[in-house]
């Protein structure tokens, strides 16, 4: 009976652990919502499926359309990812809609779009919300005839081997993906001012968007490398989108099959799709490139104790702790280009903080003969990474009276002067009172 | 005319110093005065245009003491000085006795603003 009793407290105190989800000291996804077309993709696209659930995500598998979806209940979210593999729907299913899924994306959530060819106006819809533009012509692919994989059908050339990867490790990981990655489907363009989309598997020069079935009356509107075949988002809020233009892409039969591309000799036996989705989805899913910052600490040179207000020409110390999360532990994060600035309306200080190697920062550096209110603040925005913004607010005060320098000896002179003057008077008053 | 400019300026002097030894002794002393304070202050802005005005204060208190104590002893001069009629009625001893009072008033000031 003891033992029973003991089991019941154990498990009840373990109960906040194992209700584990999306949090900010674990920041993985955990629960993840797929929406299909139909399930058949569920089986032939097992293999990226199968990839998250032995990472550790539990994917739930629903219809579009189903009318049982919902995104929150009670005001709660369900999940903590979404993956639209459903591009032909033209409406969900429950409560989920377009304004739903931005508000999804906006309370922190991550998203991963497939669009195919003859994407629905849904999801063309979601994918403007996210920043990226499919090409309005429902009917066109992107099609390249010198960057084509090659095939023992001579084919109409919109089966894409491209190698053009954004060069970002933490976003596709540190090991080099070789084999150029399989893509079939419509292209999208990225505006050049959102400076939060980025393209990371581009088309190559010679590609442009159209109808492989009719002939090109018109030149093109999409050419070139500004077709994005798969773009990523990562909002200000550090919730990550990825965005692709093709839901074949992550297909089982991609993942396996080998690859040539045309004009090169060389045949890699498996495509570069499985890594570069696998990686790609390891970032989305924030187990890579999420930055957490704590302890923020600062105090004057040989005190220990934060005070509430500094001196003008005090000399502080400053230092803050940096951690990356590896997927299931928070690592110390080395770099060299995380800048502190006291600031009050402009930097009047700006420190690259030295790192000891083991996650803390710090520097020290003198008060600016400048009173006001300041703000210590580290805006790191590195691309990949989470966006680290602090800021801590504190006063600076002039010297007090009695804290100002007396008896300086350039002043010596003047202090003479004075004390001259002084006796010089009194000598004058005698001898004008006794000089009749 | 311009001859003669050495010699002018020598005459010149000559009638000064005869009409100057004639002032009376009190009046000398405080001319004496007057310079030796003028001359404090010249020595002050000198040394300030060397070394730099950092402890800006102490140098203005300085400079000021000086300029304050020689302006005083003018107005003094004028006032105990017999030859003046516009002051005939004041009796040299108020005019001494003002020149006290703002010569302790003047010292009080510096001696708050030397720093």
């Amino acid at each position: 009976m003891a033992k029973f009793l003991l089991y019941i407290t154990l498990t009840i105190s373990l109960l906040p652990f194992l209700a584990i989800s999306f949090s900010p000291e674990i920041p993985t996804d955990r629960r993840v919502l797929v929406l299909l077309d139909d399930f058949a993709v569920k089986s032939s696209h097992s293999l990226f499926f199968d990839s998250l659930k032995s990472r550790g995500f539990e994917l739930e598998f629903k219809l579009a359309d189903d009318p049982n979806i919902g995104l929150q209940r009670y005001g709660q979210y369900l999940y903590d990812a979404l993956v639209l593999f459903c591009p032909s729907v033209e409406r969900f299913g429950g409560s989920i809609n377009v304004a739903s899924i931005a508000d999804f994306v906006d309370s922190g959530h991550d998203l991963i779009i497939a669009a195919d060819t003859n994407a629905s106006d849904l999801i063309r819809e979601i994918s403007t919300e996210s920043g990226v533009d499919f090409d309005e012509n429902a009917a066109a692919m992107v099609i390249d005839h010198t960057g084509y994989a090659v095939s023992n059908t001579d084919g109409d050339h919109t089966l894409i081997a491209s190698d053009d990867l954004i060069k970002s490790d933490v976003i596709l990981g540190s090991k080099n993906i070789e084999a150029p990655v399989l893509f079939q489907g419509i292209g999208h363009s990225v505006n050049p001012a959102n400076s939060l989309v980025l393209q990371v598997l581009a088309a190559s020069p010679s590609s442009y968007s159209a109808n492989p079935q009719s002939k090109l009356s018109s030149p093109p509107s999409l050419t070139g490398s500004a077709i994005s075949l798969v773009s990523v988002i990562q909002a200000r809020n550090n919730a990550r989108i990825v965005v692709a233009g093709s839901l074949s892409m992550f297909s089982n039969r991609f993942f396996r099959s080998g690859v040539q591309k045309a004009g090169s000799s060389t045949k890699y036996q498996k495509s570069g799709n499985e890594e570069f989705l696998t990686e790609l989805s390891k970032w989305v899913f924030h187990e890579r490139g999420h930055l957490k910052a704590l302890n923020v600490r600062h105090h004057k040179v040989g005190e220990s104790d934060e005070p509430s207000m500094y001196r003008i020409s005090d000399d502080l110390d400053y230092s803050v702790e940096i951690y990356e999360w590896s997927g299931t532990s928070w690592e110390p994060y080395v770099t060299n280009d995380v800048q502190l600035q006291f600031y009050m309306m402009s930097p009047y200080v700006l420190k690259t903080l030295s790192t000891d190697k083991k996650g803390l920062y710090s520097t020290s550096f003198k008060v600016p003969d400048v009173y006001g209110v300041f703000q210590f603040k580290v805006e790191y925005q590195r691309l990949g990474y989470t966006s680290l913004s602090l800021s801590k607010q504190i006063p600076v005060r002039p010297f007090r009276h009695n804290e100002y320098e007396r008896f300086l000896p350039a002043a010596y002179p003047y202090y003479g002067a004075s004390f001259s003057m002084m006796v010089g008077f009194f000598i004058f008053t005698v001898v004008h009172l006794y000089s009749k | 005319m311009a001859r003669s400019t050495s010699k002018d300026a020598q005459a010149l002097f000559q009638s000064l110093r005869s009409a100057y030894v004639a002032t009376p002794s009190s009046l000398k002393i405080i001319d004496l005065y007057v310079c030796f304070a003028v001359f404090t202050a010249i020595i002050q802005v000198v040394y300030m245009a060397v070394v730099g005005s950092f402890p800006f204060n102490s140098f203005l208190s300085g400079v000021l003491s000086c300029v304050g104590t020689a302006v005083l002893a003018v107005c003094l001069r004028i006032q105990v000085n017999k030859e003046n009629k516009e002051f005939k009625d004041l009796p040299p001893e108020r005019a001494f006795a003002d020149f006290v009072l703002c010569n302790l008033v003047l010292h009080l000031v510096i001696m708050n603003f030397l720093g």
